[in-house]
């Protein structure tokens, strides 16, 4: 069984690039590109269904913004876009023995497109940026480096955690007031460029920065792209930056197109208006009939999961373990992902995901493979048996209502609640499908609102794999004292509490991988087997291009990385 | 205008070879000769009596339960066998025509009751306002101004994004917004009706108030208000179709055509069954209302009986 | 006539309030809170983090009070700034608003060059197969739904044949004043935006077409020996163009309404979709922003209207 799985997450971490169809010459494999010279020139259009909102780096809580800001600023480190381990990029970092002093230089070579060498103080002015912002949503962020939360709340003109080496104005030290495993991701922080952003971060001004014209239209970059034009709700134009200090791009100019939906990104893909884009998986069998573009598939960085409210007044069997396991037994989640994303997905048992590199390799998980009897027979260990009507009831002789929850307008999950919900009634659950708006969800989970019986909803991960905010019992919201958080299954256990403090803030200060991997397998087999999620699965992302973009390799943490060195045949 | 005998666009109609009837005698006879009304006629209780025994035809026709899902057999094409995929089956495998017949159930459902709750509304404000006038007039053509100031579908759009509704809030959201047209007609009909002489007679005569209302002037406004809401419930089907593309109307799993028409027309080249039979349902209801509606009119509406009755 | 505008214009406050306060009380008042909506999910964040956001954005206020600083900075054109995009919410409705005038000018173009002479041409024709055809269609046009036609249109046109482009205003990288360009992306969201308008003046303009035609002072002119393609134009037009304008009002309405729905199927970057994607988002400035600015369009628009009319028909008295 686990070895399976291995061969699994090592299938899904090599981008397959399937051409889709047996025209000669057409699927450029990588080494064919890697054999040919780049051509220069041409334009790619990426699609997207939503406009970005800013081009302040400090702002940016979309995917969208987070495209573009990514294509114009470079960042300290970049994560592998394959394993998601911190790189360097515009400088390199090292740790201290007792992981508390971070220092980082920037590269030599490293410069603005005015001209100007990259410098400590670029970084700082992005730390100080973040403080000074009253918008941003990443103040809690840097909450452990030394000083920042003084600077943040005004009482502190500097933060005294930074220490710029008065010999060498590209190197630098940060200082954190405890041990965090994720500081060397943090502390990537926001490279702005001092000579445009400096003068909002100076001790005298306030919020301004949120409001700064060079959001909108920024004129200093480091990345490989500058920015050209906005045409606000349809498109963003970017320029080669020629000076860009990895070497110049060979495309010439990058747009950002926003189209209105999903169907406009296949339609446009077909008909070669547009480069590239992610595509879902109800299209792809449509997509794979069209000659002119390929199709790169690689795992996303998260999952789709039926959250249990194990607290629930209503539901109260979800409290008991043996049901959970009956509900995780009683869906057959092959099947389910076969009809709901025509088998672009990989069945979930654990938080992590398999490109990360937390996913518990070293631990027997319970696959939960489909078992009906063995589902039935869990329920009836339970107290739960099949009452005159055929629906399960306890010995209170309460009946087993089961209201699955989901945000509506995503088809794809509309469907899963309905597919789940019809598999639960063959194991006699009163299931029904109830999908609602977003926004009305999101508030009753995080407000621990005591109706919500299960809901199915997704996460999206990131390179760092501290799920602290998801899983610490501190991050059960309380509607009496009207604290909120994301734990919204009630459920806690104190060994797993402690394996996320273990692999969060080591009591031994050992942030080595080796050692939070050992944590993670202990905290995600706690979860294996207590089942406060089903946890779904993981779907596939299929990133469709046209034939002629070269040297496209996009993977589950970055698609862009390497877009310097992507090019168009003619 | 020309008398009720004179020309129809050429065709002289003798006048005499009709004997004189009531408004309502008289439509009856016109509608009974207008073939093309009672055709939509026809077709439309026969759309609702299908939709209305949806859960017999499910049982005993097609054996297959509305909500019944078979993961082995998705999109499969319409077949004659079994017969619960006469019109093929959709992404979980659930039978097209019989949820294509519960769909109706819910949307002619919303159509029908949000068109009575604007008539409901509709007429007894706009009675109330042109009879009355004054300051209850102001305040009613001050709001009407204003529901008409917004376009319509914003408002409905920000409402339906904020309470994700379900069929009942639906036709409560619908039902209260979409009134203002029927209550102008009335209030302008009112107001020119009360200034007839048979009216300011009945008052001299000591009529009440509500008689006056109800045995004078409802009677004569009555017959358009019906072709306005005939109207009225297709536009509001098409309305529930256009929030449920906007993924703002009645939600899955419970079916609906205008849900199964923008869910089906995502899997439009896997199967172009499932968007061409709620399309064909919708265009069909809408098309008959808005025939009899017009049949209607012809037969009822003596401004236009000149020129559009052939 | 001055004095006409100036009452219309006075006229148009009071509903121009009546509109903001109902923008905003079902804004405001429904479930559901913007900071929680994109906060979700964040990694680390916290209470405080949640409070200070919405002290910072001005949510924390009580409602009323929050819409009277609203109201008192719209009627300076100061909308708010956008939760999302942190800029002032009505400037970015105004950047899109040209989008949205052309797409339904074009409609209403392409309404009354179709629809008035299909409309004539049918009564003209009575009796005839294309009257036949023309009456359908006048029924017809409004059974179909607008998305779903012009889906369909973009499978045909776009995808089969690729005849026109599917989406968008523009090819990207064309100049901006590629007037042939911009024509193929119009052509398909205007027609369909358009076909409840030429549906509704073909029907309108038939009636009224029959209706002149059997007046006394259209029988003179017969009687006269004028050529009656004369007759038509120059005495019959006239007249039916009366309730042309009379149906413009609601022909505004759903052109601005109906734009919203054809925006999103053709990704045209409109104050429709901009302000539906909003509402999803709960970005209230950019919602109320939107409401108010397609609102007074509107009723701009039915001052305009009723102007037309006085110009058209010289019954009507202008005081």
């Amino acid at each position: 069984m686990r070895r399976l799985v291995a061969v699994l997450g090592a299938a899904m971490l090599v981008a397959v690039s399937c051409s889709s169809s047996g025209t000669p010459g057409g699927g450029a494999s990588p080494s064919v590109a890697a054999t040919e010279k780049p051509q220069q020139g041409g334009r790619v259009i990426e699609a997207t269904i939503s406009d970005i909102a800013t081009m302040q780096p400090v702002l940016v809580n979309d995917t969208a913004s987070g495209r573009i800001t990514g294509l114009i600023y470079d960042n300290i480190l970049q994560v592998d876009y394959k394993t998601g381990e911190p790189k360097p990029r515009l400088a390199s970092a090292t740790v201290s023995s007792d992981s508390l002093k971070y220092t980082f230089e920037m590269n030599a070579k490293a410069v603005w497109s005015d001209g100007k060498p990259l410098i400590a103080d670029d970084w700082l002015t992005g730390l100080k940026a973040v403080g000074k912002s009253k918008k941003t949503v990443r103040k809690s962020t840097f909450k452990d480096v030394v000083g920042f939360t003084d600077y943040s709340d005004g009482k502190a003109t500097s933060i005294s955690g930074v220490a710029i080496d008065p010999a060498n104005n590209k190197k630098w030290t940060v200082t954190m007031a405890k041990v965090s495993c994720s500081a060397i991701i943090d502390l990537i922080g926001y490279t702005l460029p001092t000579q445009v952003f400096g003068k909002y971060v100076t001790d005298s001004s306030k919020d301004e920065i949120d409001t700064a014209p060079e959001n909108t239209n920024p004129t200093v970059v480091s990345g490989p792209f500058k920015f050209t034009e906005w045409r606000k709700g349809d498109q963003v134009i970017l320029d080669k930056n020629a000076t860009y200090w990895q070497g110049a791009p060979n495309i010439d100019q990058y747009v950002y197109k926003v189209v209105a939906n999903q169907t406009a990104i296949t339609n446009g893909l077909k008909t070669g208006e547009i480069t590239w884009g992610t595509i879902q998986a109800k299209d792809l069998a449509d997509v794979q009939t069209v000659a002119t573009v390929k199709i790169d598939k690689y795992q996303n960085l998260g999952y789709t999961f039926i959250g249990w409210n194990t607290a629930s007044p209503t539901a109260v069997g979800l409290a008991d373990k043996r049901v959970r396991q009956a509900l995780a037994y009683g869906i057959d989640m092959d099947q389910v992902i076969k009809a709901v994303v025509f088998g672009e997905a990989t069945k979930q048992v654990s938080h992590h995901v398999p490109v990360q590199w937390a996913y518990p390799t070293g631990v027997q998980l319970e696959q939960y493979k489909y078992d009906k009897a063995k589902a039935q027979s869990l329920l009836k260990d339970a107290g739960w048996t099949p009452g005159p009507d055929g629906i399960l009831q306890n010995a209170a002789g309460k009946k087993f209502n089961l209201t699955i929850s989901t945000n509506s307008g995503n088809t794809e999950r509309e469907t899963l609640a309905t597919v789940a919900a019809e598999q639960y009634k063959q194991l006699g659950i009163n299931a029904k499908a109830a999908p609602e708006a977003f926004q009305g969800l999101v508030t009753k989970l995080t407000t621990g609102d005591s109706t919500l019986e299960a809901t199915i909803i997704g996460w999206s991960l990131g390179a760092e794999p501290d799920p602290y905010s998801i899983w610490h019992s501190s991050q059960i919201p309380d509607p009496a004292k009207k604290v909120e958080g994301f734990g919204f299954t009630y459920f806690k256990d104190p060994a797993m509490d402690k394996a996320i403090e273990e692999a969060r803030n080591p009591s031994n200060g050992d942030c080595t991988v080796a050692s939070r991997k050992k944590q993670y397998e202990t905290f995600n087999k706690i979860l294996n087997e207590n089942q406060p999620y089903n946890f779904g699965y993981a779907n596939n992302v299929l990133a469709v291009s046209q034939q002629s973009l070269q040297s496209f390799k996009p993977g589950s943490f970055s698609a862009i990385y390497n877009v310097n060195e992507w090019w168009i045949k003619k | 205008m020309a008398t009720a005998a004179a020309t129809a666009g050429g065709v002289i109609v003798p006048a005499e070879a009709r004997p004189s009837r009531s408004l309502w005698d008289n439509a009856w006879y016109k509608l009974r000769r207008d073939r093309l009304t009672i055709a939509a006629s026809v077709t439309l209780v026969l759309l609702a009596l299908l939709s209305i025994l949806a859960p017999v035809f499910a049982d005993n026709v097609f054996h297959y339960k509305f909500e019944q899902q078979d993961l082995f057999h998705t999109y499969e094409k319409p077949s004659f066998d079994p017969p619960a995929y006469l019109l093929g089956t959709d992404e979980v495998g659930r039978s097209q025509v019989v949820r294509l017949l519960f769909g109706g159930q819910v949307s002619l459902f919303v159509g029908f009751v949000a068109a009575l709750v604007n008539f409901l509304v509709g007429v007894p404000v706009g009675l109330a306002a042109g009879y009355f006038r004054g300051p209850f007039d102001d305040f009613i053509n001050w709001l009407i101004t204003t529901l008409n100031g917004i376009p319509q579908i914003y408002l409905l759009l920000i409402i339906a994004a904020l309470w994700q509704p379900g069929p009942l809030t639906l036709i409560a959201i619908i039902g209260l917004l979409n009134w203002t047209g029927i209550t102008l007609y009335c209030r302008g009909q009112t107001i020119s009706l009360r200034e007839r002489e048979y009216i300011t007679s009945a008052h001299a005569i000591g009529a009440t108030h509500a008689r006056v209302i109800f045995k004078h002037i409802l009677p004569n406004v009555l017959p358009l208000i019906f072709i306005l809401a005939a109207i009225d419930v297709g536009g509001i089907v098409l309305l529930e179709s256009a929030l449920s593309f906007l993924g703002l109307g009645i939600l899955p799993p419970t079916p609906s055509w205008g849900n199964m028409l923008t869910g089906g027309a995502s899997y439009f080249v896997r199967a172009w069954w499932l968007v061409v039979s709620p399309g064909v349902m919708i265009f069909l209801t809408v098309l008959c209302l808005y025939l009899i509606g017009d049949g209607l009119r012809d037969a009822l509406d003596p401004r236009l009986k000149t020129h559009e009755s052939h | 006539m001055r004095n006409f505008l100036i009452r219309r214009a006075l006229y148009a406050i009071p509903t121009l309030i009546g509109i903001s306060i109902i923008t905003f009380a079902i804004a405001r008042l429904s479930p559901g809170d913007p900071i929680r909506l994109f906060t979700f999910g964040i990694k680390d964040f916290t209470q405080d983090d949640y409070l200070r956001l919405l002290h910072a954005y001005g949510l924390d206020k009580p409602i009323p009070l929050q819409y009277v600083d609203w109201l008192s900075n719209a009627v300076r054109l100061n909308f708010g700034e956008s939760l999302i995009y942190h800029r002032e919410a009505g400037t970015m409705i105004l950047e899109r608003l040209p989008n949205t005038l052309q797409l339904a000018v074009t409609a209403l173009m392409l309404q009354l060059i179709i629809g008035v002479p299909l409309g004539v041409v049918a009564a003209l024709r009575r009796g005839s197969w294309a009257d036949g055809a023309i009456r359908v269609f006048g029924v017809a046009g409004h059974a179909v739904p607008a998305f779903w036609l012009g889906q369909v249109l973009i499978i045909l046109f776009a995808i089969g044949l690729r005849w026109l482009p599917s989406q968008g205003m523009l090819t990207v990288g064309k100049d901006q004043l590629d007037l042939m360009d911009r024509l193929k992306h119009i052509l398909l969201p205007a027609f369909v935006l358009a076909l409840v308008g030429i549906a509704n003046y073909s029907r309108i303009l038939r009636t009224e077409t029959l209706d002149v035609l059997g007046q006394d002072y259209i029988r003179t002119a017969h009687a006269k020996g004028l050529r009656e393609r004369v007759v038509v134009y120059v005495h019959a037009l006239r007249n039916s163009l009366i309730p042309v304008v009379t149906a413009l009002g609601g022909i505004l309405a759903t052109l601005v309404g109906g734009a919203l729905v054809i925006e999103q199927v053709f990704s045209w970057p409109g104050i429709g979709q901009f302000t539906f994607q909003a509402a999803i988002a709960k970005d209230y400035p950019i919602v109320q922003a939107g409401v108010m600015i397609a609102s007074t369009l509107l009723v701009v628009s039915y001052v305009l209207r009723d102007l037309t009319y006085a110009i058209v028909d010289p019954r009507i008295k202008v005081a």
